[in-house]
């Protein structure tokens, strides 16, 4: 398995405040860490014009941390790609990539907030056929080098798309084992319509909320910020689909039942107990996780001990597992 | 006059670390493919801690919403050492103008709400039915307002009526120069023919000079010409070139760099 930290959105939010240029500097710390560590990959997340500053311009901020690592890449989980000019937006990847070594990750998804579009001069009625529009631009510019596309989504036809065009898939940590599990399989369904070798698929990854102690006070804490993390759902207008037997989850009219829900996603408990867990989402082809700890609230003296112990203490057992 | 060092495309990190090392003000990038003026800027910016950061930005090619977004994030990256030079590019004046005010006010601390002759900010457009009358770009720089130079050949136009100052790049005495004026020049790596350029320069009214480099001579040579004798030549009248012709210091034992 593989394995990352995310998402950061460099966020000076109501409850935890911080200097915007204070957050940049201290990702590109927590980025040399992650790479000494043994880390695979750091995810960022981007929306626009919301009061906390969340980042909205993710290959700017992929490039700063790129520029000061050697071996860790770099994943945007997710770029609003509708929003970008895709011309532009593969000659940025490609500097990027030329630049890091093709270190980076250009995770692309659809967006959802009216505001959003509407602020880039977008109708949000155009956000699919711009999207396939990107895709075309963005596949062929893949093709030179440099980089590698992903995708994000949590819908059937979406996800059955990145599986039919042969994109590797992020999922959201919202997204319940058994979401999971059914989604896996319609990527998997498009991977194999398209004709493509079942060998030669690429990962498929799930952002995971993830919080590994033995103390039932860290526990409470941790579960905690991950509730805290989730009211900025609400505050975005967030909905989760339903898909199938899946229910929705509307974190904007049902804002107390939704994060409550999505707080029970936590992976918590000792280094047996998360591996255990973790080992359910390889079982079903999740291969690659990317632990989601930038959590508000989260302070940086309790942030940088659970990155080492998780690094220390499940990585290395999941990882000989595909050695093995 | 202050001396900054125009940075080649793709060596951006390597050349702003030794200008910085050089005690240069600044350096300049996006002298390359405008596309990627942004992200050169950010390899400038993490490889220093001090020197401002000059990144090119050529108008008609992206939102302007989606540019003050990005200068907003490369501001914080560098902790507020940013300067925009606006390149109008392909633009008529009336276009340049409207795209440029479009990038200040995002960057600025209030909502933005513009509706000019190019663009409307918001759209407004009948889908978005939950898009506000206006926006607030954020996160907003780290300094409190981020400089804008002019150049282009829409420049001498669009600069006076955004009141930013122009680039100039001819060492002609420059009729009512701004405080901070900036200027680009190329020099040769030849003492006596660049002390002479750089003390025009300084006597037509610039205050902040990029200087382009040959690509021919090395970098450290021609680094050693700009911090020993062109910056301080200009840094003050009737410079006592005893200063920077007398023999260097000897360096401590082991210590391989003068």
């Amino acid at each position: 398995m593989r394995f990352g930290v995310g998402l950061f959105g460099l966020q000076n939010t109501a409850m935890q405040p911080a200097h915007w240029a204070g957050a940049y500097r201290e990702m590109r710390e927590y980025a040399t860490l992650m790479e000494e560590l043994g880390y695979d990959e750091l995810w960022l997340s981007e929306h626009h014009f919301f009061y906390d500053g969340y980042c909205p311009a993710l290959l700017p901020a992929a490039a700063s941390v790129l520029s000061v690592t050697e071996r860790l890449r770099v994943g945007t989980g997710m770029l609003i790609l509708p929003m970008q000019d895709p011309s532009r937006l593969a000659s940025v990847a490609l500097d990027i990539g030329r630049r890091s070594g093709g270190r980076l990750d250009l995770g692309v998804g659809l967006g959802y907030r009216d505001v959003e579009f509407d602020g880039h001069g977008i109708s949000r009625k155009q956000r699919l056929p711009r999207m396939l529009k990107g895709l075309d631009v963005l596949e062929a510019a893949e093709a030179a080098g440099g980089f590698r596309i992903w995708m994000g989504a949590q819908l059937v036809e979406p996800v059955k798309r990145a599986g039919q065009r042969g994109h590797p898939i992020l999922f959201s940590a919202a997204l319940p084992f058994e979401r999971c599990k059914t989604l896996t399989k319609i990527w998997e369904e498009g991977w194999i319509e398209s004709g493509r070798p079942a060998t030669t698929k690429p990962s498929i990854g799930a952002l995971r909320n993830i919080w590994l102690t033995e103390d039932p006070k860290e526990r409470e804490a941790a579960r905690d910020w991950v509730r805290a993390s989730y009211v900025q759902y609400a505050g975005l207008g967030w909905t989760l689909p339903a898909v199938g037997e899946h229910e929705q989850a509307d974190f904007a009219e049902e804002t107390d039942k939704a994060i409550a829900d999505t707080v029970e996603t936590t992976i918590t408990g000792s280094a047996e107990e998360c591996i255990r867990q973790l080992r359910e989402f390889e079982a079903i082809g999740i291969d690659h996780i990317a632990f989601r700890l930038m959590l508000d609230g989260a302070p940086r003296r309790a942030l940088e001990p659970q990155i080492k112990r998780l690094a220390e203490e499940v990585m290395p057992t999941l990882r000989d597992k595909v050695v093995a | 006059m202050r001396l900054g060092l125009a940075l080649t495309e793709g060596r951006e990190a390597d050349m702003a670390r030794v200008a910085e090392a050089h005690g240069l003000f600044g350096v300049l990038t996006g002298w390359g493919d405008p596309m990627t003026a942004i992200i050169a800027a950010v390899y400038a910016s993490t490889a220093t801690q001090h020197i401002r950061v000059v990144t090119r930005v050529q108008l008609g090619l992206e939102h302007p919403v989606t540019i003050a977004e990005e200068l907003s994030i490369l501001d914080n990256v560098n902790n507020g050492r940013t300067v925009v030079l606006v390149d109008t590019g392909d633009l008529d004046h009336e276009a340049a103008a409207d795209e440029i005010a479009v990038v200040r006010e995002a960057l600025s601390c209030r909502p933005i709400q513009h509706n000019g002759s190019k663009w409307k900010v918001p759209a407004g457009l009948p889908a978005n039915i939950t898009a506000p009358s206006s926006i607030s770009v954020t996160p907003k720089p780290a300094q409190m307002e981020i400089p804008f130079w002019v150049m282009g050949s829409m420049a001498a136009t669009v600069g006076a009526a955004s009141a930013l100052a122009v680039l100039a790049q001819h060492p002609d005495p420059i009729n009512e120069p701004r405080f901070v004026q900036p200027g680009l020049a190329t020099i040769s790596g030849n003492l006596k023919l660049d002390r002479e350029q750089v003390i025009a320069w300084a006597a037509s009214g610039v205050t902040h000079l990029m200087l382009q480099p040959p690509e021919e001579v090395e970098l450290d040579a021609i680094m050693t010409l700009m911090s020993r004798h062109l910056g301080p030549e200009v840094m003050m009248s009737h410079f006592p070139r005893v200063m920077s012709e007398s023999r260097v210091p000897l360096p401590w034992p082991g210590d391989t760099r003068r």
